[in-house]
């Protein structure tokens, strides 16, 4: 077996009550590296087309990589694949916390959770003594995620699930701690299955091609982060809230339903006034990571809880134009407990606001007005009401009552937080990544519009070019698994100090945005290990990983991920972006939004797809892709 | 013409307020204008200002005429520093 791999796939039928230990498939592994990528493998060979995602067919995979369980910083984190029931195309979405070290400590690099239960149902795996128990979960069923992982207590690594997943809302999540595997409803598909919680333990060690080497370069790394602006420093002190105020500043947070990119009182829901007015001092991470992006907050009156995200003050804040922190902080407790994605929750709520203010859905609900929203996620979790609409997401509430042209989402799946009509590359992205229209599945807007070293967010230039790179990263960065954060530190310290008035500055930036093929060529290099993840990966498997090696491997994850799409009926129809977003603008010298029709095109064309989005033959056999 | 400006947190901590009206035809004229708020010499101004990009209702001024760029009525300057965040 290969280094870094614990070498077993632990498949578990719930309708059997059954399980068994199998190999890991090393071919797969060499393809696909682990994570998101070897899941996805997984979700291909075994499905038929059009099976029910809240049926016990669609398989619920928790995948780790080769760099968990290494203690590496910013390595614990587990990939989940299944199809969505968000989307009914690819479902997946990474978590924190601390689950993942716990699969890799009990010898798991793959747990398979097929078929379903009739009674609510928990897991407890042993992997030392090679175990798996069936235990009746009755007594959690209805239970938050807080609770629940209360209940089941220290001694095991925990992913639960809260009452939205256990009653089928369709952006339901998977929580482990305080972190949530939020995107595109895996909690939902774990609810179907009546499962509400599976805890691993056990004792294994990491086997590791040069363990000595490993040890001495990672901590080089933790000493190279802790004096990196982003991961040492702005992260450190604000969390990923620390944007807020540089996305405002850019005309892309999003402010009532998308209607505007900037929000008057956004700076106090900024990380800033987070720090200054909310922060008890303690900051919290994922299992060994030193970047420790998340935090305390006090709610007066309420108590403590967990910071909110950025998305989660962008999407629950000023899209629905709340400029008070306490109430953000408050409604994220409620839907992490509930196990909810913020982000669609937000949307959702936004896009219902929208919809009452036009007449076209009877509600009290109203921007900038906070009253009876906390009733009402709770109702969205429990479906109750009004609640049981908004549970199906915008997608499927446009269908009921209209509005399509402002449902902000894409393929099903809501818009995260940076409006793309200020940020062209990231709107591709939104358009044509395969679960939907997610940031953290590339995050050109790093590169664009948002980070220490950004181009012209508004023309033509790069805009085809760095989603695909971003993407492919993305891909391989979520198959190691490894926090998506890791790539802010790409960017060195040297550029975060030049002044963006500067000329070199201004220089270096003409050369990043007219690089066009150049860049991507760069990136396609197989030369030596040069990045922390890179050498990580290579020290670990014994295996050579370069930027060459993983855009290669990520371009075939993205390219399975299409594969997958089209299957399931997904195709080019719906790698677009809402009505608004293509024809509304919210800058005052452009007439239209978001250029999509004419990048499209050049995007296909530069993932080696034909016209109509579907990857040649060629492309596949280039990328190893078997379908 | 009246612009309004924007400022940074840490800026906006030592004035006292997030945001001021100023008269200003131009990028370079609502900087000053922002700048002579902090006292006689810009105080602790050209500090906070480093590293922060100019907007102008969203889009950079180094994406138009930089410094030189005209302002109208009712436009909206900010001071943006570079981010990470998820
Ligand atoms: S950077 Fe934040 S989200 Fe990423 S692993 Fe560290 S603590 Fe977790």
């Amino acid at each position: 077996m290969i280094k870094g791999y614990a070498g077993r796939v632990l498949e578990v039928d719930l309708q059997e009550r059954s399980f068994a230990f199998e190999p890991l498939d090393e071919e797969i592994a060499r393809l696909y590296i682990g994570g998101k990528g070897y899941g996805t493998r997984l979700l291909y060979d075994r499905t038929e087309a059009g099976i029910d995602p809240l049926g016990p067919a669609n398989p619920l995979i928790f995948a780790t990589g080769p760099l968990n369980g290494s203690v590496a910083p910013q390595s614990n984190r587990f990939a989940v694949v299944c199809k969505s029931p968000l989307t009914g195309g690819i479902g997946n979405a990474t978590c924190g916390g601390s689950f993942a070290f716990g699969l890799k400590k009990a010898g798991i690099d793959v747990l398979v959770v097929t078929g379903s239960s009739e009674q609510p149902l928990r897991l407890e795996v042993d992997g030392d003594a090679d175990e798996v128990r069936f235990l009746d979960a009755s007594e959690l069923w209805g239970k938050g995620t807080y609770e629940t992982q209360r209940i089941l207590g220290k001694g095991r690594e925990h992913a639960v699930i809260g009452p939205a997943g256990e009653n089928l809302v369709l952006y339901a999540g998977i929580v482990s701690n305080e972190r949530i595997a939020g995107r595109t409803g895996v909690g939902a598909v774990m609810g179907s299955k009546r499962l509400k919680a599976v805890s691993v333990t056990g004792s294994r060690k990491l086997e590791m091609e040069d363990p000595d080497r490993f040890r001495e370069y990672t901590k080089t790394v933790r000493a190279t982060f802790k004096d990196h602006p982003v991961l040492g420093e702005s992260m450190k002190r604000f969390g990923t809230a620390a944007i807020v105020n540089t996305t405002n500043g850019r005309n892309i947070l999003p402010t009532r339903n998308f209607q505007k990119g900037h929000f008057d009182d956004a700076m106090k829901i900024s990380g800033e006034w987070m720090e200054d007015h909310a922060l008890k001092g303690v900051k919290t991470s994922c299992l060994h990571c030193p970047v420790t992006c998340g935090r305390d907050v006090e709610v007066e009156g309420k108590g403590r809880g967990k910071g909110p995200e950025y998305e989660t003050l962008a999407l629950l804040g000023s899209n629905l134009e709340i400029g008070d922190l306490d109430t953000v902080s408050e409604w994220n407790y409620h839907a992490d407990d509930l196990g909810m994605d913020t982000i669609s929750l937000g949307a959702t709520l936004g896009f219902a606001m929208e919809l009452g203010e036009k007449g076209m859905l009877e509600s009290k609900l109203s921007f900038g007005d906070a009253s009876g929203v906390t009733d009402l996620i709770h109702d969205i979790a429990h479906r109750r009401g009004l609640g049981n609409e908004l549970a199906n997401g915008t997608k499927r509430m446009a269908e009921k009552f209209g509005g399509a042209g402002f449902a902000p989402q894409v393929k099903g799946l809501e818009l995260s937080a940076y409006d793309p009509r200020g940020s062209y590359a990231q709107g591709v992205e939104y358009a044509t990544t395969n679960r939907g229209g997610c940031h953290v599945q590339g995050a050109s807007m790093y590169l664009e519009s948002v980070g220490p070293l950004t181009i012209n967010p508004q023309n033509l230039k790069l805009k085809a070019d760095l989603p695909i790179v971003q993407q492919n990263l993305a891909c391989a960065i979520n198959s190691m698994v490894l926090c998506i954060f890791t790539t802010y530190g790409i960017v060195p310290k040297l550029v975060h100090e030049m002044d963006p008035s500067s000329r070199p500055y201004r220089a270096l930036a003409f050369l990043l945005e007219n690089s066009g093929p150049l860049f991507r060529w760069a990136q396609s290099i197989k030369g030596s290990p040069m990045l922390w993840f890179e050498k990580w990966l290579t020290l670990i498997t014994g295996i050579k990983f370069s930027s060459g090696h993983l855009q290669e491997i990520g371009a075939r994850i993205f390219n399975l991920e299409r594969m997958y799409n089209l299957r399931e009926g997904l195709s080019a129809e719906h790698d677009t972006l809402p009505d608004r977003i293509l024809h509304e603008s919210t800058f005052e010298h452009l007439d239209s939004g978001h250029p999509l029709g004419e990048l499209l095109p050049l995007y296909y064309k530069k993932r080696g797809w034909d016209s109509k989005g579907v990857p040649t033959a060629r492309t596949l056999k280039r990328l190893q892709v078997e379908v | 013409m009246p612009v309004r400006i924007e400022l940074t947190y840490d800026m906006g901590k030592l004035l006292g307020t997030q945001q001021v009206e100023v008269e200003a035809g131009s990028v370079a004229e609502a900087i000053a204008a922002a700048r002579a708020r902090f006292g006689e010499g810009g105080g602790d101004f050209d500090q906070l200002a480093k590293r922060t990009a100019i907007a102008v209702n969203g889009v950079l001024a180094r994406h138009r005429e930089r410094l030189a760029t005209k302002l109208s009525e009712g436009d909206t300057v900010s001071f943006v520093k570079a981010a990470a965040g998820g």
